[in-house]
């Protein structure tokens, strides 16, 4: 990913200033921040404080942001700016902007209730979108239906539940190409050849396999139609430790296959290590953006999300 | 395996569920007593076969009828109970054509499609039945299956599209209120009376009596044992039922199992928002299920009246009940769990008429149906998320 790497850390340093304005100027920014630096930010007072805080802050953030993004607006993949979402009336994320260019391996860490599969979810229309711009390939697809963003070359693997139990194995991945008018031999025999697991139980039922089966089956099917870019919501979520990194080896794999990666994990230093950049949000705003290697060295995201 | 381990487990399970071993030998009285109720003579084997052919139908019925009602369960997460009137309407639909083709050119049409609510068209002047308006009937049939399937269609596009979002619970009112608006508009159109349509139905299988001719055993001389005394004949109309319920299930099976959007059906059922952003189309999924299911419900209509050969306005709503039943028992969302508590409701009903009179074989067949939950809360085939 070397060609992406001068732009992707361009958009970097300039989204990492903005938060740097957006928290001098609101001050529900201010507070957060501070909150942070205490290490609240799991605590639950925290959150309650950013979410009220958020309609006042939107509009300092938005202004500042938008001078910042407006460089990165059609350059990336997928590029997503002022993203406003949530759940209802619930608003969750609060001017996020994201860009994931061609081939890139994306991660999105960040503490527990900050937004970060919101993102995913906003993004193929699960989410209640709010405002702001979320473009693929430089086209806009806020309030596409699911089935419109797939057919772009956009595919999305959620955290739980992300097999059709009573399917087999092999149906479940038919219904990943269910767009195409047959099924497309060829990247099935590529899935089978990335997992020969699958290829082994594809008469089986979803529901009897295992936590790291699954998820290959998940991921099998997320990639039945090829996508440009693959989104995956917690992978390492549920799998027993040893299987972890074997599972971060297979997004490797994906990856360097030319599909670019955006994957949400808790699993921080680990996914910082493997990514090519990566964001940290915090109460739905980007409080991070950078290198994943130069996140990894930073004292701020040290303290804060990795424990020192 | 001792005898320390049977005898352990004989008492676990006197002491765990005491409840299995009391209906396990409340079953063995009731086949005992039925078994000493034939070899005795007080109970035919003729009238027993009879007894099992009724139920096998009526459970076809209830399947063909539950498929539909269990498959819109498991797709969009509510019971419907305008499932009944749709049965109702499909069966007027096709009626009326029946009855417009069959009486054409002798009566006029008005008394046809209004199937003798005033005039002269009835049993007696249009005379339909399979064997002698086979076209009529057949076409009858299609008509039937089409319309409920466009009605369902219909009904969903006004009634519960625009409410997909809410929760189950509202959409259940939303179907009572649907119920009620079909079934008076039937009732305003053809009446609240029952009428006859069919005129006759020729038995056209028979089963002559058997006897086992004379034989020996370990030198026993054994002479003449009668397994059954009287004829059993099967009509025309049962006979049709019969075929035309197994075909359509069979159907459905293979639509399920061996189609993509059969495929789909399955998957949304599982899991519907997952089936959203695997890129499944999940509206036009939810149509082809109305369709299927309004189809399907739209034919049950049609066999019920050819079976009976009489029509009434709410014949449907009150055979709901019973639909119910067999779809809970067979495990709510589950088609293959409609198609066998179909079945099972339907001979219990019919068999209990064995020891209790015809007033109480509904209650039987509900007792039935409690029984099972009790030890299958989820039913027979709950918890199979498979369409």
């Amino acid at each position: 990913m070397s060609g992406d790497g001068s732009g992707a850390e361009d958009a970097t340093g300039e989204v990492t200033a903005t938060g740097g304005t957006a928290a001098d100027e609101g001050t529900a920014d201010e507070r957060a921040a501070e909150n942070v630096t205490d290490g609240a930010a799991s605590d639950p007072d925290g959150e309650a404080g950013g979410a009220a805080g958020g309609p006042d802050g939107t509009e300092g953030g938005a202004a500042a942001t938008g001078v910042g993004t407006d460089a990165d607006r059609d350059d990336g993949l997928l590029s997503v700016s002022d993203l406003d979402a949530g759940y209802g009336e619930l608003q969750v994320l609060d001017d996020v902007d994201l860009v994931v260019g061609d081939g890139e391996y994306v991660t999105i860490v960040g503490p527990n209730g900050a937004g970060k599969s919101t993102v995913m979810k906003a993004v193929f229309g699960l989410a209640t979108y709010m405002g702001g711009r979320i473009a693929f390939d430089g086209e806009e697809i806020s309030g596409d239906a699911p089935e419109t963003i797939i057919r772009r070359g956009l595919s999305y693997v959620p955290q739980n539940e992300n097999v059709f139990a009573g399917l087999s194995v092999r149906e479940n991945l038919e219904m990943g190409a269910y767009i195409l008018d047959s099924i497309p031999e060829d990247t099935l025999d590529d899935v089978f050849e990335r997992f020969p697991i699958l290829e082994e139980r594809q008469s089986q039922r979803a529901g009897t396999l295992s936590g790291g089966e699954r998820q290959m089956l998940a991921m099998g099917r997320a990639l039945m139609l090829d996508p440009d870019l693959l989104l995956l919501d917690e992978p390492s979520a549920g799998l027993a430790p040893e299987l972890v990194a074997e599972m971060f080896d297979r997004v490797d794999a994906i990856n360097d296959a030319g599909t670019a990666v955006l994957v949400v994990e808790q699993n921080a230093k680990e996914a910082l290590r493997r990514c090519d950049r990566g964001y940290v949000l915090v109460q739905g705003q980007n409080r991070y953006v950078d290198t994943g290697e130069a996140l990894l060295a930073d004292e701020g995201v040290r303290r804060e999300f990795l424990g020192g | 395996m001792g005898i320390a381990d049977t005898y352990s487990r004989g008492r676990r399970l006197v002491v765990e569920r005491p409840l299995v071993l009391v209906l396990g030998l409340v079953a063995v009285l009731f086949l005992l007593d039925l078994a000493r109720k034939v070899t005795a003579g007080s109970l035919s084997v003729a009238s027993l076969a009879t007894f099992l052919e009724e139920g096998l139908i009526l459970g076809l019925v209830l399947g063909l009828a539950g498929v539909g009602l269990s498959m819109t369960y498991a797709i969009l997460g509510f019971a419907n109970f305008a499932h009944g009137d749709y049965i109702s309407a499909g069966a007027f639909a096709g009626w009326a054509t029946t009855y417009v083709i069959g009486g054409l050119g002798t009566l006029p049409l008005g008394d046809l499609l209004l199937l003798g609510v005033s005039g002269d068209a009835n049993a007696g002047t249009v005379g339909a039945s399979v064997t002698s308006t086979p076209v009529a009937t057949l076409v009858g049939f299609v008509v039937a299956v089409a319309f409920a399937a466009l009605l369902t269609l219909g009904i969903d596009r006004l009634a519960f599209k625009p409410m997909r979002e809410q929760e189950g619970i509202a959409l259940l009112i939303a179907s009572i209120g649907v119920a009620l608006a079909l079934r008076y508009v039937l009732a305003f159109v053809f009446g609240t009376s029952s009428s006859g349509l069919t005129a006759g139905d020729p038995s056209i299988l028979t089963i002559p009596p058997i006897t086992i001719p004379d034989f020996a055993i370990l030198g026993f001389e054994i002479s003449g044992v009668a397994v059954l005394r009287s004829p059993i004949s099967i009509t025309a109309h049962e006979l049709t039922l019969t075929f035309g319920a197994v075909a359509l299930l069979v159907g459905v099976h293979l639509l399920l199992q061996r189609t993509k959007l059969g495929t789909a059906m399955r998957a949304m059922a599982d899991n519907r928002d997952l089936a959203r952003v695997t890129g499944i189309p999940t509206e036009s999924v939810v149509r082809a299920t109305w369709l299927v299911g309004g189809g399907l419900s739209g034919a049950a209509g049609y066999l019920i009246v050819l079976w009976r050969g009489t029509i009434a306005f709410d014949f449907g709503w009150v055979l709901l009940l019973l639909i119910f039943a067999a779809v809970i028992l067979g495990g709510i969302g589950s088609v293959y769990g409609a198609m066998f508590g179909g079945l099972t409701i339907g001979i219990a009903q019919n068999l209990s008429l064995i020891w209790l009179p015809s007033e109480f074989s509904t209650a039987a067949a509900f007792g039935v149906m409690i029984l099972v939950l009790i030890f299958k809360p989820a039913g027979l085939f709950g918890g199979v998320t498979t369409a």
